[in-house]
């Protein structure tokens, strides 16, 4: 069952989200969620922050044409939280 | 490796889950080596600790190590996890966590009934049609124009309002200010008049356009739309062979560049990186919609909504195209990389949440108004005030006669073939590289010096211009409320709303319609193309020497400028030969 989350998210072509996979697998979207986490855990997959934590701070020269700079980017949109494949660092 | 989920789902001892045949008999084994040691036996339940170690718990070891007999513990476990590993050609803890999750699985389904109908939640079935393979693209086209519409037409009374504050009672305070403190006809006056308040004022104008964007920018960020436009466009990105994940840097670059460039971090390789990089500036910022305001309301004033989403789609296509052509040229790449993506559930936002958004954007572009534009106005005052022609004095020379007209027109025959080749349009362009709202402050300064001077002829007492500024607002709020449902199409008050155009529409109109030669709108919308493509900012420029190096920012910064240069001309030169304007 884990590896059959992992099969799909490689094996798809044209974008996948959690809501698609659940009823594509028939697995309850909390467990999915659950084994999502266990993989991150793993390193397989990647959890990716849209953007960094601090990447308007002033050491980066801060934020540009309209931004608050130190307190952070108010233009930084809520994206939704995308988790990437990683090939396996262990072959067995 | 064949795990068998039929198995996983066996109740023992209450809610003992079965890991299999051949994990079972590891674990038995690890117990009785546990139970060896009585003082270990004691301290933690057999069969969790068996499964822990067999799950190279870290935490679990560690205390272990340090007791009397748990590195032969330890010892005995490793071989178990040898064995399980040869048989199931996979991490022991994978397979513990596949039975476990397998057992979740099963309890769910045996202790949960659904039907087809409740399966779906109401997210669900709104998915079902937004993030459709074929109806998604034309929703997301569909919001971004209504967003546009509201942006462009609902905003214009409160527009309009500012604007006629800050020429007006604005402008009259500080003129009076200054004869109280006996500076009139000094080079200050003018400093202040012609340079901040023109300047800073004509950005400042914009403020109720922004204010909008962002109002409409928070709805679809907080109730969830957003994300299902990243997932949208995602999908088109990948089926034009670009990568999925280019999209949502792309997004954040509709509010600013900087963050989009720094979100390209979320790409893994660095090819797909450096070329999403290259992208995101294509996408229109939140800094150069004042410009598609002016302009689409000088040359366009019937469909000035319209051309403002053309112009977000150009950017996009754009962005698409080049894209393409750079993944199949420089950036070839056949690793294709995957992911997937959590889209959060719908949500109605709250007041307070939308507030905060438009508080926290406008703030921002009210705070950059007081301090980079006004810096560059005061510069760009002084270039103007020093003459170079003549023998005037500074601040006395014609504008045509000063510094900063000289510099211009070293760069406004390039600009000729584009229809806008005047050192006024070449001026605002230069200063836009400092940030792309100052191309609407220079023009401000450039174009209507001696509009601002002229009101300064009113006389009215401060009671007056506050029941003025008062009333003209309540006129504004009563106007934007008639105006909302016109975004649909729906004239509830059949009123004929005709716009004057300002001192300084007028001017750029003329401006454009003699440079060239009597096809104004078409320079106009020649202009916007060029504002949306050329170079980005200086901070853009720092960011992406930052994330990409010196050779890719140089790309970036010349290939915008041609590409730029390129676009404005197919426009006006092609528009000329299709008899389009």
């Amino acid at each position: 069952m884990l590896n059959q989350v992992l099969n799909e998210i490689s094996s798809s072509k044209n974008g996948l989200n959690l809501n698609e996979l659940s009823h594509k697998l028939d697995i309850d979207r909390s467990a999915l969620n659950g084994m999502i986490e266990f993989w991150v855990q793993k390193g397989r997959l990647v959890n990716d922050d849209a953007i960094e934590e601090n990447s308007c701070s002033p050491e980066r020269g801060g934020c540009g044409a309209s931004c608050s700079g130190v307190d952070g980017c108010s233009f930084v949109m809520e994206m939704p939280k995308t988790y990437s494949l990683k090939k396996p660092n262990k072959t067995l | 490796m064949s795990h068998q989920h039929k198995h996983a789902y066996t109740q023992r001892d209450g809610f003992t889950i079965d890991y299999g045949r051949e994990a079972e008999h590891e674990i038995v084994k690890i117990q009785t080596k546990i139970a060896q040691y009585a003082h270990i036996e004691n301290q933690y339940p057999t069969r969790w600790l068996a499964i822990k170690l067999l799950e190279e718990d870290s935490d679990i070891k560690m205390r272990l190590q340090v007791l009397e007999g748990g590195k032969e513990i330890l010892t005995h476990a490793e071989k178990s996890i040898a064995h399980l590993e040869k048989i199931y050609n996979d991490d022991v803890d994978v397979i513990i966590a596949d039975y476990r999750y397998g057992w979740i699985n099963g309890l769910v389904k045996e202790t949960v009934k659904r039907t087809h109908e409740n399966r779906l939640t109401g997210s669900d079935k709104a998915d079902k049609i937004v993030t459709h393979r074929l109806l998604g693209i034309p929703i997301f086209l569909l919001l971004m124009w209504a967003v546009f519409k509201l942006t462009a037409d609902v905003s214009t009374p409160y527009l309009n309002w500012v604007d006629s504050v800050i020429s007006g009672p604005i402008t009259r305070w500080a003129t009076e200010i200054i004869r109280v403190l006996g500076l009139s006809a000094t080079w200050i006056e003018s400093l202040i008049v012609d340079g901040i308040i023109a300047g800073v004022g004509g950005v400042m104008v914009f403020v109720p356009v922004m204010m909008f964007l962002y109002l409409a920018l928070a709805l679809l960020e907080d109730s969830g739309y957003m994300a299902r436009a990243a997932f949208v466009m995602d999908r088109l990105m990948h089926v034009l062979g670009l990568h999925g994940k280019s999209f949502l840097p792309m997004l954040v670059g509709f509010g600013c560049t900087v963050p989009a460039i720094y979100a390209t971090r979320t790409l893994e390789n660095e090819k797909d990186r450096i070329l999403t990089g290259l992208l995101v500036p294509f996408m229109s910022c939140g800094a150069r919609l004042p410009v598609y305001v002016l302009f689409a309301a000088i040359f366009f004033p019937e469909n000035a909504s319209t051309v403002i989403f053309g112009l977000y789609i150009l950017g996009i296509l754009t962005a698409i195209v080049i894209g393409i052509i750079l993944k199949n040229t420089l950036f070839k790449d056949k690793e294709a990389s995957t992911f997937v993506m959590e889209l959060p559930p719908y949500r109605l936002p709250t007041l307070r949440a939308i507030w905060f958004h438009i508080w926290e954007r406008t703030g921002s572009f009210i705070r950059q108004a007081w301090t980079i534009i006004m810096a560059t106005s005061i510069i760009l005052w002084f270039l103007m005030a020093i003459p170079t022609r003549g023998n005037s004095k500074f601040n006395e020379a014609d504008i045509n006669d000063s510094a900063f007209a000289s510099l211009s027109e070293k760069i406004s025959p390039i600009l000729t073939p584009l229809g806008f080749g005047s050192w006024e349009a070449s001026s605002a362009l230069i200063s836009g590289f400092v940030a792309k709202e100052v191309v609407v402050s220079t023009m401000g300064q450039v174009y209507a010096v001696d509009d601002a001077a002229d009101t300064t002829a009113e006389s009215t007492t401060f009671f007056e211009d506050i029941g003025e500024i008062i009333t003209s607002f309540l006129r504004a709020t009563a106007d934007t409320i008639k105006s909302i449902p016109l975004v649909i199409g729906i004239d509830l008050f059949e009123e004929e709303v005709t716009e004057e155009p300002t001192a300084l529409m007028q001017t750029v109109h003329d401006g454009f319609e003699e440079t060239s030669n009597g096809h104004g709108a078409l320079a106009g919308m020649a202009f916007m193309v060029f504002v949306l493509i050329y170079t980005p900012c200086v901070t853009t420029i720092a960011a992406e020497k930052q994330e990409f190096g010196m050779k890719w920012t140089w790309v970036s910064i010349i290939g915008q400028l041609v590409l730029a240069w390129l676009m404005a001309f197919v426009v006006f030169q092609g528009g000329i030969l299709l008899g389009l304007g």
